[in-house]
């Protein structure tokens, strides 16, 4: 009887001790889209946050990108949002258009004494009818690709100029460098089926290039036949066709396929996104490979590597803890969680962090010594550019299936077309 | 009052089942309908705007949704055909005494893609018409043929994702053929031997009109099939090359891609009308037939 008494009192105490506790213990959820990789880095970040901040936690769920929509959309219009949402800035305007629900982030960014080392270009990329959506957290960089063990066999450098890669395709494909069979490898591996993945692709060759803009301008203006965007069109379709650089099927490939070329050991020159460098380092290409900047087109202009957005940190207006939330949002710009970003996903924003512990291909990213050009995402102010953009899709898809016997004439007639469309759709949706 | 009970009885055992179609089944196709009467925009907003019937509008005047549909309807025509006729014959000739050794290996060969999964199908099928690495091209190769465009040429990818489809479905219609073979009256087609009566005149006046039945459910089902013909489009072609393969079912997810939920859904309603006014059309004249 005595000893049930002392047990009692024993369990009693310990809950009044653990109690506060668990009264105290706040979780805050995050969905984002990047997998494992994503879900180690909001841990490590989360275990850094919660030494500052006793009693919290992290919990970050990774959906694939398409029920990412569906859910943070759903999620926002009926007040059963997460504390974050962690993703592309293009993909947070969907959410933010669709719900109207996603907070201004520029007063806590203006709150945030530590943040020199975002530039101009990031800032634009986070921000949205006025409204900064995200706090940039990773910047989103493409570079031009080659496989070292084909360079190095073919005896030729890394190709610098536009000419030099096509040259260089030709000789990896003449020369058999995987010993698989003549015919068996192509130059490049590109993709081309759906109109973001055909459209990515002038995106990465027309900015590595140094121009501004792909399709429009931000006043809507189409830029397709002014003299230095038609020719960059002109090569870029040409490598589709006439070159006969890329697979035969590449018309139908999107990313899964893209990759599967290019883990495959069939493409000698392709895009490498900082995202990629971890598996391509450690298995897949296992390292084989050295990334610089795009091609240059014209004698006056470098080439670049792309910037091609920037994934960053929403709080929903709806957040369950709001206030802890955007807190966690700015701890996701210091150099505990930039550090764990940078060695698990691959990218951050600050300069300012360790990258002895990264892989070669990965360093440059890191502490960029390239020229770098950011994309000018149109869809941020024209409401109406991913329908035209969708037109341009076909029409390219078109000439590439059926490739014109003039092609500047086809970019000619094509600009034409899309100048009536974009005035349509402008007309139409203002 | 034993009626009113059993009445009763029967009413609460099916309300689970009621309500379970009416929230899984009739639902979603009331709030598709809401949507695609809506601004894109605002379209999953808790207070969308209505724009009528703007959306089915810019929707048929949209010249790509009309060659979809026209692509749709030829590839639906084509599928139907080849598959059930095929099938038919394979089925008769299962059935017939040609084929008395190996009956159960001939089933088992064409039910298999039946139950493999359409996906890890359809990556094969895209591996063998390849242009650089295909099976196929290679095989033609060695035997001196013209060389096939598979999924890669306008010309023949729609003919490339119907071979894949009917080698994923023939099976199932023809495990539907032979139930109704099992149950055919096999002394009619005797006695119409002993009458004179030779293979064709059999099959086309005894066997074939005993088979109507499996021919109605068959075309019915296929018809339905084809003209949602979405997964095979998404493995293979992703509705290319330049819109070869962009069946309506594809061509609204692509919009849900781009974020037009009411043109989107919109045309998943019309898809929705047609797939049943076809059906029904089909089914009245099994109807009628039968009669």
């Amino acid at each position: 009887m005595r000893r049930r008494s002392w047990r009692q009192l024993v369990v009693a105490a310990a809950a009044l001790v653990l109690l506060p506790g668990v009264a105290l213990a706040q979780q805050l959820t995050i969905w984002h889209d990047l997998g494992d990789p994503g879900t180690k880095f909001f841990a490590e970040a989360g275990g850094a946050f919660a030494r500052e901040h006793p009693g919290v936690s992290i919990r970050a769920i990774s959906y694939p990108t398409d029920q990412w929509f569906g859910r943070a959309i759903g999620a926002l219009n009926t007040d059963t949002a997460p504390d974050l949402l962690f993703n592309n800035y293009e993909r947070v305007i969907r959410v933010a258009t669709q719900t109207g629900r996603i907070m201004d982030m520029a007063p806590v960014l203006a709150g945030i004494a530590d943040k020199g080392f975002l530039g101009e270009d990031d800032l634009r990329v986070a921000t949205y009818d006025g409204h900064m959506i995200i706090l940039p957290v990773q910047r989103v960089q493409m570079a031009f690709g080659v496989r070292k063990s084909w360079l190095d066999k073919s005896g030729e450098a890394f190709p610098t100029t536009i000419a030099d890669a096509l040259r260089i395709a030709h000789i990896f494909q003449d020369g058999d460098p995987e010993g698989t069979g003549k015919g068996s490898v192509f130059g490049f591996g590109l993709e081309a089926a759906k109109p973001r993945d055909l459209i990515h692709m002038l995106d990465l060759f027309t900015f590595g290039a140094g121009l501004r803009h792909t399709l429009v301008d931000p006043d809507g203006h189409v830029v397709i036949d002014e003299p230095r965007h038609a020719e960059v069109l002109e090569t870029f379709l040409k490598i589709y066709t006439t070159d006969h650089v890329v697979p035969p099927d590449t018309i139908n490939y999107s990313f899964g396929e893209m990759y599967q070329v290019i883990e495959g050991g069939r493409v000698g020159m392709f895009r490498v996104g900082d995202w990629n460098v971890a598996k391509w380092t450690a298995q897949a290409i296992k390292g084989d490979f050295v990334v610089g900047p795009w091609p240059q087109f014209f004698a006056d202009l470098p080439g670049n590597v792309v910037i091609g957005g920037m994934r960053g940190v929403a709080v929903p207006q709806n957040a369950p803890n709001k206030a802890l939330a955007v807190q966690f949002a700015a701890f996701l710009l210091g150099k505990p969680a930039q550090q764990a970003s940078l060695n698990l996903v691959g990218s951050a924003v600050r300069k300012d962090l360790d990258v002895s512990g990264l892989p070669a291909q990965s360093r440059p990213f890191a502490a960029p010594t390239w020229r770098l050009a950011a994309y000018d995402f149109p869809e941020a102010s024209l409401v109406w550019y991913p329908e035209l953009e969708a037109a341009f899709h076909r029409k390219l898809l078109g000439a590439i299936a059926h490739p014109p016997a003039d092609f500047k004439a086809f970019i000619a007639e094509t600009a034409g077309e899309m100048r009536v469309m974009a005035k349509a759709l402008a007309e139409k949706k203002g | 009052m034993g009626r009113l009970r059993a009445d009763g009885i029967f009413y609460l055992l099916a309300l689970p089942f009621a309500a379970l179609t009416i929230v899984f089944g009739l639902w979603p196709i009331v709030l598709s309908l809401q949507v695609s009467l809506t601004a894109s925009a605002t379209a999953l907003k808790a207070a969308p705007v209505y724009v009528g019937l703007s959306n089915y509008a810019a929707v048929l005047a949209d010249p790509v949704f009309t060659a979809s549909l026209v692509s749709t309807l030829v590839y639906t025509a084509l599928a139907v055909v080849l598959n059930v006729g095929l099938a038919l014959a394979y089925a008769l000739l299962l059935d017939s005494p040609y084929v008395s050794r190996g009956r159960a290996f001939f089933k088992l060969a064409v039910f298999l893609p039946v139950v493999t999964p359409d996906v890890a199908g359809y990556v094969v099928w895209r591996w063998l018409y390849d242009q650089s690495f295909g099976a196929i091209n290679a095989a033609l190769k060695l035997l001196g043929l013209p060389l096939f465009g598979g999924i890669a040429d306008p010309g023949t990818a729609m003919l490339a994702v119907l071979l894949a489809e009917l080698w994923h479905h023939a099976g199932f219609y023809v495990v539907i053929f032979l139930a109704n073979l099992a149950v055919c009256e096999k002394a009619l087609s005797e006695a119409a031997s002993i009458d004179g009566a030779g293979p064709l005149q059999r099959l086309r006046f005894v066997i074939l009109p005993q088979l109507r039945p499996a021919i109605a459910i068959n075309v019915i089902y296929a018809l339905i099939q084809f003209l949602k013909t979405f997964s095979v489009v998404v493995v293979m072609t992703k509705g290319g090359p330049a819109d070869a393969t962009n069946f309506v079912s594809y061509y609204a997810y692509q919009l849900f891609d781009q974020a037009q939920y009411g043109r989107a859904t919109a045309m998943a309603t019309i898809l929705f009308a047609i797939v049943l006014a076809i059906s029904l059309a089909a089914y009245r004249t099994a109807e009628r037939g039968r009669a």
